[in-house]
């Protein structure tokens, strides 16, 4: 077996890209890989894959290449030749692109990431995320309590994911209590990217007059720049909300799948942890990570990538890929799961991870013990859904569960 | 014999994973950065360590024997 898709990017980008690139496959949904990836994992560690600007790079849907890039320095975040749609970032003031240019941690590398990623990591560790533990179990039987009020099916991911993600992202970073209100309207909700900075700036400039023992409180305490700040907490109130609700409708429904899974984990609370490892290997929410740039010309295992090319880690295919899972396709509680890239790989790899498995595991656990036989009802995301962002993840969308009154 | 660890804590990006399948032989400090609770601990802890350093992130665990 080659390690490399036949077609040869380098000719084809002279000539004819899109007859040699391959388009993202979208046949695909969180809890089923795409039939096409699995084929070109199958056929090769990376292939050939169309970029929206036109040229050529490569799709790495191999574990093991994917986990050596995302470690290769090589490879930068800096110089994104992709342009985002969904991030309008002309409609916003100087200062903000000037905080957007200098504060994003996935933007930078080097010495600039370390320093940006070292002022929010003291909040982030695992240390951290177990002394959220008893106020995030308040959030979570609270929203029990509120969907218990409900007759007929109750969609999970707007009643229940949804308002506990945000209340923990609030508690997390500790958005002050007069700003709590909006913060959903216009993070979770259609908003603009200037309404989130204009937040932002509130919530720093709050935080400067009372400080307290979380994220915001430690950016105006850093020896950060005032853009730096504002840039970095526009992404940590922005970052993780969306993948941890996704991650507790996703893990409710492969469960309800899996209805023996879901008894047995019932019966035994203490293999949560082991459980959320496999729950982020199968529920990714992303298809592919942000994309990396080649610095130079660089061979990396059997892969040539040339200096400007894009190199995307499909997440979802290298989750379950034979040479480092036992039977992949498989949901399986009981696995050891570590080893997957659902939290990405290399100095980029999720900051808030602790957080996220904590508060996954209290709010798929509170369901299981208010109520032993819930039932699926339907879920959109067992058919294919049009990706979420451009970066190619997959819409959490409605899930309808019910239970014995 | 035993096994011996050196921690690069100026790679360490303070996700945590060694905490979390090793907790007896690496904490995180108030900074998130990893601290070396046992520079060359027993035997029994020979595979989490291992699997520690194999999930590092940042490659920030080199092991030694
Ligand atoms: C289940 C929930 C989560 C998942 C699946 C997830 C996944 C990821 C992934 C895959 C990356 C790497 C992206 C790349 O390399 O292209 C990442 C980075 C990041 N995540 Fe998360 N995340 C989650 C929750 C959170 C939470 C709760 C936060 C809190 C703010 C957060 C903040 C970040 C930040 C700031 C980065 C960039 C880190 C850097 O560049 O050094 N994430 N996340
Ligand atoms: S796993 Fe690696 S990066 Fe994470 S805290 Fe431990 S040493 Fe640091």
């Amino acid at each position: 077996m080659k390690d490399i898709a036949p077609s040869d990017p380098r000719g084809a980008a002279n000539e004819c890209p899109a007859l040699h690139g391959r388009a993202l496959p979208t046949d695909g949904t969180q809890l089923r890989l795409s039939p096409t990836l699995a084929a070109w994992r199958d056929e090769a560690a990376a292939t050939p894959l169309q970029y929206a600007d036109g040229h050529v790079g490569w799709i790495v849907t191999r574990n093991e290449l994917a986990k050596e890039i995302l470690l290769d320095p090589r490879f930068t975040r800096e110089t994104t030749r992709l342009p985002m749609p969904g991030d309008p970032h002309a409609d916003i003031d100087a200062d903000a692109q000037e905080s957007i240019r200098v504060g994003g941690p996935l933007d930078n590398d080097g010495d600039v990431h370390a320093r940006l990623r070292r002022a929010i990591a003291p909040r982030f560790s695992l240390k951290a995320a177990r002394s959220y533990r008893a106020k995030i179990a308040e959030i979570v039987q609270a929203q029990i309590g509120s969907i218990a009020k409900h007759v007929g099916p109750v969609d999970l991911t707007s009643a229940y994911a949804a308002p506990i993600s945000a209340q923990v992202h609030c508690l997390v970073m500790g958005v002050p209590d007069r700003l709590s209100a909006a913060y959903s309207p216009i993070f979770v909700g259609e908003s603009t990217l200037q309404r989130k900075f204009d937040f932002a700036r509130e919530a720093l400039a709050l935080k400067q007059q009372e400080p307290g023992d979380d994220v915001l409180s430690d950016l105006v305490r850093s020896d950060l720049s005032p853009h730096e700040q504002e840039g970095l907490a526009l992404v940590v109130l922005s970052a993780g909300r969306d993948s941890v609700a996704h991650l507790i409708s996703t893990s409710v429904v492969a469960l309800l799948l899996h209805r023996e899974q879901w008894d047995w984990l019932g019966a035994n609370p203490d293999r949560m942890p082991a459980a959320v490892e496999e729950f982020v290997r199968v529920g990714s929410l992303f298809v592919t990570l942000f994309s990396r740039t080649a610095k130079e010309d660089l061979t990396i295992g059997s892969l040539e990538v040339q200096t400007g090319q894009s190199v995307s880690v499909a997440v979802a295919a290298a989750n379950r890929d034979e040479r480092q899972f036992d039977n992949p396709e498989q949901f399986d509680v009981t696995r050891d799961a570590f080893g997957h890239l659902g939290f990405g790989h290399g100095i980029h790899a999720c900051v808030g991870q602790q957080v996220a498995r904590t508060v996954i595991a209290e709010a798929v656990w509170a369901l299981m013990e208010r109520w032993p036989g819930l039932r699926l009802v339907d879920a959109e995301q067992l058919r294919p859904l049009p990706f979420a962002h451009p970066v190619a993840t997959h819409a959490t969308g409605q899930v309808l569960v019910e239970w014995e009154q | 014999m035993s096994l011996s660890i050196l921690v690069n804590t100026s790679a360490c990006v303070g996700a945590g994973q060694c905490a979390l399948v090793a907790g007896e032989v690496f904490e995180q400090d108030d900074d998130g950065i990893v601290v070396l609770l046992e520079e060359s601990p027993g035997g029994s802890q020979e595979s989490s360590v291992r699997r520690a350093a194999s999930l590092c992130p940042a490659r920030a665990i080199e092991l030694r024997g």
